[in-house]
């Protein structure tokens, strides 16, 4: 799959950012997300109290997750699943290789899963010449571009209607005109036949319930009940987090999931399946395998600042929350999932704070993700932390250790401080004019590329201090002596009992 | 090969054991409990919707007024349809207006008292056969309507419910293009939890292998935010509400 141009978040932002459909593309998307979502909960009203609920379930299930886990497969096997342990991507494709060779397998037909593109696994199965289908339209847009998707809910969200159908006319070996109806028209007839013929169906899971062994999909076009309904084999990745106690807890995951995503009540489908299809029934799997990934999952496990990534229902409202998302689109984030999720998700899944330094700086920590999150998860302050961990770890060039090194010691000492504002009003008179710095170079490049600085002032705040302090102590009225005797009061009792505030 | 192996199985059921021992012991181990996880069941407080909204409840009608808006705003069809009797009246009709050629159904008496291959012997009409299932599901695949009794439908969301079993086929309710699928209204609840609720108690013995809540034509807006609908699944779905 090619990958975004650039090595830097910065670089691949600044290709994304001369794309004027992309830019004009992520932002209509986002936006129609956004206030769906908006009018949805407010809609169903009391919000804070599912969200609050959501997130307990979640965290309760997280904490349990070696005992929620036993009872899932424990359920699955008694209904005829064969249950698979990953503990890395590689090991979930091969287990998944493995079964289509056993299989003779000459087309596997999927639907969409996150998580088989962590483990890269059309190709896995493309490396030893089986062909495999991504079923969801966006997915087969850009599986036939051969892209990563650039948005969790809407993977196609950076493609134009003209290059999609440039894509499947090739496809289709004659010309289909750039109209939605006949494109998807297309894509239904060519994948039809794809799903008849296919000899496994892989999916994700959305969640799995332990209670009954049973995976739960949602979706709107119906090609993941195509792709558990009509091959003879199915195979389901799922992240070992995905996990809810059980079917009653689904009702919250099925109010807050949709509402969040795009605004639905409920996506046009929920299916809830449990094991392959009983001996009397007439379709669904005979044979169904579940593949339990960790990939990294285990190492937020334990760790107070991350554990809580792991309640994450995938339902993409940060990326659409989120003003850094909003302006770059999902290409300009180096792994599988993008947004605030993936800024946090990436480094943390791959545990290498060194590759991924610069996404967790591609952030403005205004907490838009937070207030979006259907199950609270704090990516803010998972943000932070990840800073923290790089400059814990020496992961900070010289230049930005020496600056820190100036910082300190300046800020240790008025005098110092004093002396350095002095030099900069005078040094900057080179640099300003009308007030402000504008020049491009230095090491204030970074700030004046975009924007200017005001210029100091001639006088400083601690400067101006003495006078600002008489003008207001001349300018409040005196205080009531009830409230001044109440103040004293509160002082006093505050000294006695040894509390600081 | 459609069935694997028994050896094959054999063998990786005995590989995925072994696994799972150090898979789930080493979760126990990072959650701060050692050995193969906790075997304890633990307590579940926060189970389910808060405790505010399972009082939530509305009147039979209100079900059926919520239902049929939230069907409609979904870009479903739906009628209110006095009894059984005029139902086959009414099945008829909207086969007619569609201009489907063949149907396929559930094998339940209620849809067989519809008597269609009297009222439109012109088509061709089938009747899901769990012991037939290939052909069943190559039919299934090239019918123009498909012919469902719900088990649940749940207003507060517009949704239905259907579940598989030797008379009721998935692919019913999702391979033709036109569904339409009979609703009797003491099936309606209000939330989607009274459905769940029901699911919950059978976990682990008489669960059907597939449970799918469908809310509305299938739908995807893939293409420019374009919306399409009909892409995998029917295109064209009634909710006909009996009684």
């Amino acid at each position: 799959m090619s990958k975004p141009q650039g090595s830097s978040v910065k670089e691949r932002a600044e290709t994304a950012l001369k794309d004027e459909f992309l830019v004009n593309a992520v932002k209509f998307t986002t936006e129609k997300l956004k206030n769906g979502k908006k009018a949805a909960t407010a809609e169903h009203g009391n919000w804070e109290e599912w969200r609050e609920r959501g997130r307990q379930i979640r965290a309760h299930t997280i904490a349990h997750l070696d005992y929620y886990l036993n009872q899932f497969v424990d359920h699955a096997r008694a209904q005829g699943v064969h249950v698979h342990f990953a503990p890395e991507a590689k090991d979930a494709a091969r287990i998944a290789v493995e079964i289509a060779k056993h299989k003779q397998a000459k087309s596997v037909v999927k639907s969409k899963s996150m998580v088989s593109e962590e483990v890269h696994i059309n190709e896995a199965f493309e490396g030893i010449g089986i062909e495999s289908i991504e079923s969801d339209l966006g997915e087969y847009i850009i599986q036939l571009a051969n892209e990563p998707p650039s948005h969790i809910i809407i993977p196609a969200i950076h493609k134009n209607r003209y290059q999609i159908a440039d894509l499947l006319s090739k496809e289709a070996g004659e010309t289909l005109a750039p109209d939605t109806k006949i494109l998807a028209g297309f894509a239904r007839r060519k994948l039809r036949d794809k799903f008849l013929e296919a000899d496994i169906g892989l999916t994700g899971a959305n969640f799995g319930i332990a209670e009954s062994g049973s995976i739960v999909i949602f979706e709107n076009e119906g090609n993941a009940r195509m792709v558990s309904t009509v091959p003879k084999t199915q195979i389901t990745l799922m992240g070992m987090e995905r996990l809810i106690p059980t079917w009653d807890d689904l009702e919250v995951m099925a109010t807050l999931l949709p509402r969040s995503a795009t605004g639905q009540k409920l996506t046009v489908y929920m299916s809830g399946i449990t094991g392959p299809r009983r001996t009397a029934d007439g379709d669904g799997p005979e044979e169904m395998h579940i593949i339990i990934v960790d990939n990294g999952r285990s190492l937020q496990l334990g760790d107070p600042d991350f554990q809580e990534l792991l309640n994450c229902i995938r339902c993409g409202a940060c990326l659409n929350a989120c003003p850094v998302y909003r302006h770059i689109g999902g290409h300009s984030y180096p792994g599988t999932y993008s947004g605030p999720i993936g800024a946090v998700l990436t480094p943390a899944l791959n545990k290498n704070t060194e590759e991924w330094q610069d996404i967790a700086n591609a952030s403005s920590l205004c907490g838009a993700c937070y207030e979006a999150c259907p199950v609270k998860i704090p990516l803010h302050d998972m943000l932070v932390y990840l800073r923290n961990r790089k400059v814990e770890r020496g992961y900070t060039t010289a230049g930005e250790k020496l600056a820190m090194k100036g910082f300190k010691m300046l800020m240790k000492s008025s005098g110092r401080f004093k002396q350095a504002v002095k030099l900069g009003q005078t040094g900057q008179k080179l640099l300003v004019r009308d007030g402000y710095i504008r020049s491009q170079f230095g090491p204030l490049k970074g700030w004046t590329a975009y924007r200017h600085i005001p210029a100091l002032p001639s006088r400083s705040f601690r400067e101006r201090w003495p006078q600002l302090d008489a003008e207001v102590g001349a300018s409040l009225p005196p205080m009531p002596e009830a409230m001044k005797s109440r103040m004293e009061s509160i002082v006093a009792g505050r000294k006695e009992r040894g509390t600081k505030r | 090969m459609n069935t694997s192996d028994p050896s094959f199985l054999a063998k990786m059921e005995q590989q995925s054991r072994e696994q799972q021992k150090r898979f789930i012991g080493h979760i126990a181990n990072r959650l701060g409990r050692g050995g193969a996880g906790d075997s304890r069941k633990p307590e579940h407080p926060y189970r389910g919707a808060p405790e505010f909204w399972n009082r939530y409840e509305l009147t039979h009608e209100e079900r059926i007024e919520r239902f049929m808006g939230n069907w409609r705003a979904a870009g479903g069809h739906t009628e209110r349809v006095a009894g059984w009797e005029e139902l086959s009246g009414v099945v008829t009709r909207i086969l007619q207006e569609h201009g489907a050629q063949s149907t396929i159904r559930h094998d339940l008496p209620e849809l067989a008292g519809l008597r269609l291959e009297q009222q439109l012997p012109e088509l061709a009409h089938r009747v899901w056969n769990g012991q037939d299932p290939d052909a069943s599901l190559a039919a299934a695949a090239y019918t123009d309507a498909g012919i469902v009794l719900v088990d649940d439908a749940v207003a507060y969301t517009g949704s239905l419910v259907v579940t598989s079993s030797a008379e009721k086929g998935r692919s019913v309710s999702l391979l033709p293009n036109l569904l339409i699928a009979i609703v009797p209204t003491e099936r309606m609840k209000t939330r989607l939890g009274e459905v769940m609720g029901r699911l919950s108690c059978s976990a682990g013995e008489g669960l059907p292998a597939g449970v799918h809540f469908i809310s509305g034509p299938s739908r995807s807006s893939d293409i420019e935010n374009d919306l399409t609908i009909g892409v995998h699944g029917p295109g064209i779905a009634y909710a006909l509400i009996v009684g």
